[in-house]
C-alpha cells in the first residue's frame, strides 16, 4: 500500500493550519475592540481543524494514488506559460499576447496542422476581440 | 390581492410576438454565453442591463429572464461534454454528465440535463406564481438565529459528498472555508488576510476562485495528458445505437421523483436568500446518491445524477424571485441584476409591488412560462450544435476555453488581477484532485462561509452571546435535528458503500 501522497498532503495541511494559527492570523488579521466575535475567531478555529485533520491524515493516510509525477511536472510547464501569458497581457495587452499564448499552447500539445493553428492563434483571439469590444462594447484585459 | 383581471391581463400582455422575440433573443444568448467556460449568464445580464434602457419594462425583463434561464441550460453543456462547467451550478451535473458522455452517449446526457433543467424550472415558476406572497412572508419570519441552524443544515448535507474519507472531506471544508475568510470580516469590516492587496478587500472573487478550481484545474489536467495525437476533447464513440442519442419517456419518468426532489430543494433554498443554486444542485445531488439503491452508479454516468443536479440548479432561478417580488430582497447576484433592472425600469420591488404593478408582475411571470418554452425548443437544437463544436481537436478547445476563460473572468473582477486569482486556484485545484481532496466540498464551503459568518454574529448579537437561545426557536431546533440526522445517515451511508 502506497501511502506516500496522504501523508505528504497530510503533513502539509498541518503545517499550514499551525503557521497561520501562530504567525499568519496573529499577524494579518486586524484586532478590533468589542464586537461579538473577533476577526480572528474563525481563521483560528479552521486553522486548528486543519492541522488536527492534516496530522490525522498523516498518521492514518489512505491507500490513494498520485497523479504520475511527469504529468505534474508537464502542468508545471502550463502553468508557468500562463502565468507568463498574465504578466505579459499586463504590459502589452490581450490583443498582442492571446495569440502568442494560444500557439504557444497548441504548440505544446503537438498541433501542427495549418488550418487548426490559424484557427487557433488568428481566429478565435480575433472573434474573443470583436465579441467583447465590438459587440458587448467592454474593454479586454 | 391581485384582481383575477389583472392576472389575465398580464398574461395576455406576455403572450405577445414582440416579447416572443425578446425573450427567444434572450434564451439565445443565454444559452451560448452559458456554455462558454468562464462567461456565464451573470456576466451576460450585467452587460446587457444597460442595452434594455430604450426598451418598455416588460420586453426589458424578459429578455432578461431569458438571459437567466439560458444561461443555466447552457451552463450543462461544457458541463457534461468536456468536465468544464460554464457555470458553478453545473459542477454537480458534470459529476455524472461527463462519464456519460465519455461512454458515448453525450447526446444523451445533455438532453437528460435540458429536461430536468426546464422541469425543475417550470416547478419552480409555478410555485412562484401560485405561492409567491406567503412562502416569502414564511422566509421573512426567519431571524438569524434560523438562519444559523439553516447554514448549520447545509453545511452538514457536505457530509454527503465526502466519499472514502472524512478527514479529507473536513480538510476540504475547512481549506475551503479559511479561503472565504479572505476579505473584510463581515462584524468589524476589518481586512483579514488580504496581505496588503486591497483587490481582496471584498473576498476572493467567486468567479475567480469557481472558474479557477472547476475549470481551468481539469484543463490542465487534460492538457498534461496531451501527447501530440490530436484527439477531439470530447471522446464520443458512437455506440451506433439510437437509443443512447435521446432520452425515452421511460428514462424520463424513471428521474420523476429525482426531479421532483430536486425541483422541490431548488425551491427551497431558492426562497431563502443567500444560499443559491450551486449549493441547491450540490444538496439535491447529494441526497438522490444518498437514497439510491446503486449509489456505487453516481459519478459513473448515472442519469438520476444529472436529473438532480440540473432540476435543482433550475428550481433556484423562479424561487429567487419570490424574495425579491415580495420582499425587495435579491437571493442571488442574478436576482440582484434583475432587481437593478426593475428599478432602471421604474418597478419598486416589495409588498407593494403586486398592489401597484400587478399587471407588469403577471406579464414577468408570463415571459418567465414562455421562456421555458422557447429554452426547450431552442436547447434541442443548440445542444446538438454544442456537440459538433466540442467535436472539435483539443488543441483548439483547450487554448480557446484558456482564452475565455481569462476575458470572462477579467471582466467579471474588472481586470487581470481576478484572473491571476483564477490562476492559483486552478493550482491549488489541481493538486487538491491529485491528492483526493474534494473540490466540490471546497467550493461549497467557500460560498456558505461568509453566509455562516454573518448569521453567526448577528444571532450572537441577537442573543447577548448566549446561543442556547436557539432550543427555544422550535424551527432552528428543527433545522439543527436535521443536520444531526443527515450527518449521521450520509456517514452511515458512506460506511455501507465501503463495505459492499
Amino acid at each position: 500500500m502506497n501511502t506516500m501522497a496522504d501523508r505528504v498532503s497530510g503533513l502539509f495541511f498541518m503545517a499550514l493550519g499551525l503557521a497561520m494559527y501562530f504567525w499568519i492570523n496573529p499577524n494579518y488579521i486586524e484586532t478590533v475592540d468589542g464586537g461579538n466575535i473577533s476577526p480572528a475567531t474563525l481563521p483560528n478555529i479552521i486553522s486548528i481543524i486543519l492541522a488536527i485533520a492534516g496530522a490525522f491524515i498523516a498518521i492514518k493516510p489512505t491507500d490513494h494514488q498520485i497523479r504520475n509525477p511527469v504529468l505534474m511536472a508537464k502542468t508545471g510547464l502550463y502553468v508557468t506559460l500562463l502565468t507568463a501569458g498574465i504578466w505579459a497581457m499586463s504590459w502589452f495587452g490581450f490583443e498582442y499576447v492571446a495569440p502568442v499564448l494560444a500557439l504557444a499552447i497548441m504548440w505544446l500539445i503537438g498541433e501542427r496542422r495549418p488550418l487548426w493553428l490559424s484557427l487557433g492563434v488568428v481566429a478565435m483571439p480575433a472573434i474573443i476581440w470583436f465579441l467583447v469590444t465590438q459587440l458587448l462594447g467592454r474593454a479586454l484585459p | 390581492m391581485v384582481e383575477f383581471s389583472t392576472i389575465l391581463a398580464g398574461f395576455g400582455d406576455a403572450f405577445s410576438l414582440y416579447n416572443l422575440a425578446f425573450v427567444l433573443f434572450g434564451v439565445v444568448l443565454g444559452q451560448f454565453v452559458g456554455a462558454v467556460p468562464g462567461i456565464g449568464p451573470i456576466m451576460a445580464m450585467a452587460i446587457a442591463i444597460p442595452f434594455t434602457f430604450g426598451l418598455d419594462p416588460l420586453p426589458a425583463i424578459a429578455f432578461l429572464v431569458g438571459v437567466n434561464k439560458g444561461g443555466l441550460v447552457g451552463g450543462a453543456v461544457p458541463a457534461v461534454l468536456m468536465n468544464t462547467p460554464g457555470t458553478p451550478d453545473a459542477a454537480a451535473t458534470a459529476l455524472d454528465g461527463y462519464p456519460l458522455a465519455k461512454q458515448g452517449k453525450p447526446l444523451k446526457a445533455t438532453k437528460m440535463a435540458l429536461f430536468s433543467s426546464i422541469t425543475g424550472d417550470t416547478f419552480s415558476d409555478i410555485v412562484l406564481i401560485t405561492v409567491s406572497a406567503p412562502l416569502a412572508v414564511l422566509a421573512l419570519k426567519m431571524g438569524p438565529i434560523e438562519v444559523v441552524a439553516l447554514m448549520i443544515f447545509a453545511f452538514s448535507i457536505l457530509a454527503g459528498l465526502i466519499g472514502n474519507s472524512l478527514t479529507k472531506g473536513i480538510i476540504a471544508a475547512a481549506f475551503g472555508l479559511l479561503a472565504a475568510s479572505v476579505g473584510q470580516d463581515p462584524e468589524n469590516f476589518t481586512p483579514r488576510l488580504i496581505f496588503g492587496y486591497w483587490d481582496l478587500f471584498d473576498g476572493l472573487a467567486l468567479p475567480s476562485v469557481a472558474i479557477g478550481m472547476l475549470a481551468i484545474s481539469e484543463i490542465l489536467h487534460r492538457l498534461s495528458e496531451a501527447h501530440g495525437n490530436m484527439r477531439p476533447a470530447i471522446i464520443a464513440k458512437d455506440t451506433g445505437n439510437p437509443d443512447d442519442r435521446r432520452v425515452t419517456w421511460a428514462e424520463y419518468w424513471s428521474c420523476r421523483f429525482t426531479m421532483l426532489r430536486g425541483a422541490t430543494i431548488g425551491t427551497i433554498l431558492g426562497a431563502l436568500p443567500g444560499i443559491g443554486s450551486t449549493a441547491a444542485a450540490f444538496m439535491s445531488y447529494a441526497m438522490t446518491k444518498a437514497g439510491s439503491k446503486d449509489p456505487g452508479s453516481f459519478g459513473k454516468g448515472n442519469i438520476q445524477g444529472i436529473a438532480a443536479s440540473e432540476s435543482a440548479n433550475s428550481a433556484v432561478v423562479g424561487a429567487n424571485l419570490i424574495p425579491l417580488l415580495t420582499l425587495g430582497i435579491p437571493g442571488s447576484v442574478g436576482a440582484a441584476l434583475i432587481i437593478s433592472a426593475f428599478m432602471i425600469h421604474g418597478m419598486q420591488p416589495g409588498p407593494l409591488l403586486f398592489e401597484n404593478q400587478g399587471r407588469l408582475v403577471y406579464g414577468l411571470f408570463g415571459a418567465m412560462i414562455m421562456a421555458n418554452f422557447v429554452n426547450l425548443w431552442v436547447g434541442q437544437l443548440g445542444l446538438r450544435l454544442w456537440v459538433k463544436v466540442v467535436s472539435a481537436p483539443e488543441s483548439i478547445i483547450f487554448s480557446s476555453a484558456l482564452l475565455l476563460c481569462f476575458v470572462g473572468v477579467s471582466m467579471a473582477t474588472s481586470g487581470l488581477f481576478g484572473v491571476a486569482i483564477m490562476l492559483i486556484f486552478a493550482v491549488i485545484g489541481y493538486l487538491m484532485a491529485s491528492f483526493g481532496y474534494s473540490l466540490v466540498i471546497f467550493i461549497i464551503a467557500f460560498f456558505l462561509g461568509p453566509r455562516f459568518e454573518k448569521s453567526i454574529a448577528q444571532s450572537l448579537a441577537l442573543t447577548d452571546g448566549d446561543l442556547t437561545q436557539v432550543l427555544k426557536s422550535p424551527v432552528a431546533l428543527a433545522l439543527l435535528i436535521l443536520s444531526v440526522v443527515s450527518v449521521v445517515w450520509f456517514l452511515r451511508k458512506n460506511v455501507h458503500g465501503e463495505d459492499e
